[in-house]
């Protein structure tokens, strides 16, 4: 049996798709073929089941050649982990979508997928309803390792450089994106003012949006209680999160929302949106409050009443998303693909 | 679902009203509440609170009003439906607040606890009510974004009284009858009485998206509005990431479950068009659905109803109306008409069928039109403002009676907007009312700024000006007031999915770009999606025989006939 996976990015890639598919391929845990468009970083921790043709990524015409080897192998299962990849695709894929890319009506030859895995059910209701896409339909959200994480005393260190001493932490983390303007950076900002002074806001990620969002505090009054981190430390991110009182994200793109996963694995009490992936995140409100991202009342009412509580906790819930249960899921969508697991 | 009335002697001058006022104003409201009622006035007599009540959700006796809250410190009365309670009284719970009862009343005194007059941005639904508060002596007033449950008031200086009816508040024998020049003209130039203004000198509607206080010795203060459609649609940033059809049949879908929230059968007007069939095949994959449907005769939308009602697995009743029948019911009509109107006829008998059945909620498709651009004046408004020679030529060709008027009625959106919707003009008014009341009534009424006035600011786009304009001046004042009256008449509740505050905010970004109306029919099989407009009318004129004066619709001699009932 073999599998080729086309992927955008994995192992030395960076954000929620990457990190996907580096789960998806340990957690089905048979050989698999990973073939990249990029590789950013260092190229780390291989599982011993997965083959990565990193040199895919060198050139378009390496990944030309890397496409056709793939092709000659006559493969018995071929997995397009994204949409924009599906022209390149063959051999009636299982196709991965993850987010916004499936939300707009485009160009896109579903009806040559023999199926559809789809990280939120948000995101396959949004892609079936342009598309009218009627073949079979999965969904497998974000998994999360809860040993990386969990409850920390806050670092001294971090709470000096961004001068949080006292102060009740709001926290998104997320990409500054100017053309997208979709994390909810601003509807936070909106509602500060109304929040005690004691409140400070902190946004952690780089991006192209930064000085737009720096005026608009500024202009809102609030700069002094708003605090960029700009890009950081993939490693010092569970300190991050465990630096927040709250976190709060009253986004409309998200497909998932892994970042809450991250959040609540730290035990910090979330609040997501109910526009968006974020609310399966939440398991629809079981593991946090959902706000709409459009009612600044609501959003300004969820952060006072977090706040009020008060509570670190990692939520029991959260287990519905731990890796053996996405390990398990995976493994049953590859079985009703036709790919059976002698294990 | 209820009426509500409620005074607050607030002069300590101004002699405080009687007991059997109250009770004379909370009887007229019967039909509003039949399931229960109540009132209470405060030892010393200064304020007074008064409820008929239609059990909706938590139909036992825990959910009586007056309400009181757990501490006996507030008192409720309230008229309409929260749709986002039962998560309200989650977010309260795990802040500490007990509660007594079942009931979305409770929770709005709660939230009230909590957030004062803020918490009417948390809130979705419609409603009116008042809160009585013991700790400070002050009493809280508020109504929904919309208008959609209906709430008016009289001053006289020393005495505040409220109540959901006009007829409630006259039914006391306290407030002066005097008809209102301005409330008459604007009926004549409308087809319906505009805010705030109402037929009756001495009674005011409270402002819709508007809250205030009333406090001993300085009356109403505090007011603000907390909810303005053209707010919405000025603040609108796109939202560019999602399907636009997509994205607007999730958010009705979302409106549709809200809507549903009942501890009773729900039932839906069918019209066959595509508001109310879009609705109804939403709501008919979330609920057991029971569709209704006027038939009369010749303008009978009935057999594509059926046809569809059969497709989608509800329960379906089509009620027959008979021009017997209607001219039967004639003298209820004008008795249980709140304010006078032009329509609301067709909602007094579909409630009617939806009574009969013992249904006591219904969905209905209100509201689609002016959300997603149904009318010709989304077409017309701007066509006038912006090329006013040419419309008034093309108006002269076609022996429009409005013709004449485009040259000085077409300067601004909201001008030409009036010119699209008025039923008279104002110099046809002097043969209507007398020279004196038209003169006066014009003047009060400065028509022209106030519909101006309502676009500030102003909405971004054409389509966001004439959106606003039609949710604030023609649904406001007659679609919902008469789906109110008409409904109400028979113990119905009309519920409206598409008109919501936070629909509304939701949808704002995509709206602006004027592309929604064929997403709603876009899932609608041909026959229904496929068909010229037709509206929802009775036949009035031919039952009535009215004859026409040929001028401009068969509207102009029901409205003489509806206000001889008033004046």
């Amino acid at each position: 049996m073999s599998i080729i996976f086309l992927v955008t990015d994995a192992y030395g890639g960076h954000g929620g798709i990457a990190l996907f598919n580096r789960q998806f391929c340990e957690a089905i845990g048979v050989p698999i073929t990973v073939i990249p468009r990029v590789v950013r970083g260092e190229i780390r921790d291989v599982p011993p089941n997965v083959t990565f043709v990193a040199e895919a990524a060198k050139s378009p015409l390496a990944y030309l050649r890397a496409l056709t080897a793939a092709r000659r192998s006559k493969p018995e299962l071929v997995i397009c982990g994204h949409l924009n990849l599906l022209p390149v695709a063959f051999n009636r894929p299982l196709l991965v979508v993850h987010g916004y890319e499936a939300w707009k009506r485009r160009r896109a030859a579903l009806g040559k997928c023999r199926g559809v895995i789809s990280v939120s059910a948000l995101t396959r209701d949004r892609l079936v309803g342009w598309s009218g896409y009627t073949g079979p339909t999965y969904v497998l959200p974000n998994a999360v390792r809860l040993e990386q994480y969990g409850i920390r005393p806050k670092r001294a260190d971090l709470v000096e450089r961004y001068k949080l001493e006292g102060k009740r932490v709001l926290l998104t983390v997320g990409r500054l994106d100017s053309g997208e303007r979709s994390k909810g950076f601003d509807e936070v900002l909106d509602v500060l003012r109304e929040l005690p002074e004691v409140v400070v806001y902190m946004i952690a990620g780089g991006g192209n949006d930064f000085t737009r969002l720096q005026k608009k505090a500024v202009d809102l009054g609030v700069a002094n209680r708003v605090v960029f981190t700009g890009l950081f430390d993939e490693r010092d991110k569970p300190d991050l999160y465990n630096l927040a009182d709250a976190y709060v994200m009253p986004s409309r793109g998200e497909g998932f929302g892994f970042v809450f996963l991250e959040a609540m694995a730290c035990g910090v009490p979330v609040i997501g949106s109910k526009a968006d992936g974020g609310r399966e995140a939440l398991r629809d409100g079981e593991l946090g409050l959902l706000v709409d991202p459009a009612n600044p009342a609501e959003l300004r009412a969820a952060i006072v009443e977090t706040l009020a509580r008060g509570e670190r906790r990692v939520p029991p819930g959260l287990d519905y998303f731990s890796f053996g249960k996405f390990a398990e899921r995976s493994r049953a969508i590859l079985s009703a693909a036709g790919i059976a697991f002698t294990s | 679902m209820c009426g509500i009335t409620a005074f607050f002697a607030y002069r300590s001058t101004a002699a405080a009203p009687r007991r059997e006022e109250l009770e004379a104003i909370t009887a007229r409201m019967i039909p509003r509440g039949p399931d229960a009622g109540g009132t209470w006035i405060s030892p010393d007599g200064r304020v007074g609170l008064g409820s008929r009540r239609l059990a909706i959700i938590d139909l036992s006796p825990e959910g009586a009003q007056p309400m009181w809250d757990s501490a006996g410190e507030l008192a409720i009365v309230f008229n309409g439906e929260i749709y986002n309670y039962a998560e309200l009284r989650a977010s309260l719970e795990r802040g500490g607040a007990r509660f007594h009862s079942h009931t979305d009343t409770e929770v709005l005194l709660e939230l009230y606890r909590r957030d004062g007059a803020r918490m009417l941005g948390l809130v979705r639904g419609m409603f009116a009510f008042a809160i009585w508060d013991t700790r400070t002596r002050r009493m809280f007033v508020a109504r929904d974004p919309y208008g959609i449950k209906p709430l008016y008031l009289a001053d006289d200086g020393g005495v505040i009284r409220i109540a959901s009816e006009v007829k409630a508040l006259l039914a006391g024998g306290a407030v002066s009858a005097a008809i209102d020049p301005a409330g008459a003209a604007g009926f004549f130039l409308n087809g319906s009485v505009p805010e705030p203004f109402t037929i009756r000198k001495d009674i005011r509607a409270v402002d819709a998206g508007t809250s205030f206080f009333l406090e001993e010795e300085r009356g109403r203060v505090d007011v603000r509005r907390y909810y303005s459609i053209a707010e919405v649609f000025a603040r609108a940033t796109e939202d560019h990431l999602v399907d636009p059809a997509v994205f607007v049949r999730e958010r009705i879908d979302e409106s549709v479950r809200h809507h549903l929230v009942s501890d009773v059968p729900v039932g839906l007007f069918l019209s066959a068009g595509i508001d109310s069939s879009a609705l109804a095949q939403i709501a008919a994959r979330q609920t057991k659905l029971h569709t209704f449907t006027l038939s009369f005769h010749a303008f009978s939308e009935a057999p594509l109803a059926e046809r569809f009602a059969k497709e989608l697995g509800t329960t379906h009743t089509t009620r027959l109306v008979s021009p017997k029948e209607l001219l039967d019911d004639l003298p209820r009509i004008l008795e249980r008409m709140d304010q006078p109107t032009i329509d609301g006829v067709n909602t007094w008998f579909i409630s009617k069928a939806v009574h009969e059945a013992g249904v006591k909620v219904a969905l209905s498709g209100v509201g689609g039109d002016e959300l997603f651009g149904g009318y010709p004046s989304f077409k017309n408004v701007p066509r006038i403002v912006h090329f006013p020679r040419l419309a008034h030529l093309a108006a002269r060709a076609r022996r429009h009676p409005k013709a004449g008027q485009i040259p000085t009625h077409a300067k601004t959106y909201g001008r030409a907007y009036f010119l699209q919707r008025s039923l008279f003009f104002p110099d046809e008014l002097p043969h209507i009312l007398g020279e004196d009341m038209a003169r006066e009534g014009i003047e009060q009424l400065a028509l022209l700024d106030r519909v101006d006035a309502v676009l500030d600011p102003d909405p971004l786009t054409a389509f966001g000006r004439v959106a606003t304009l039609e949710a604030s001046l023609y649904m406001r004042n007659q679609l919902l007031r008469d789906a109110d009256w008409a409904s109400m008449a028979h113990s119905v509740e009309v519920r409206t999915p598409l008109v919501d505050a936070w629909l509304l905010r939701q949808l704002a970004p995509v709206l602006l770009r004027g592309d929604g109306k064929s997403v709603l029919g876009s899932t609608l099989p041909p026959y229904l999606r496929d068909r010229p407009k037709t509206g929802f009318f009775v036949p009035m004129k031919e039952w009535l025989d009215l004859r026409p004066d040929g001028t401009t619709t068969r509207m102009r001699s029901w409205a003489r006939r509806v206000w001889e009932s008033f004046a």
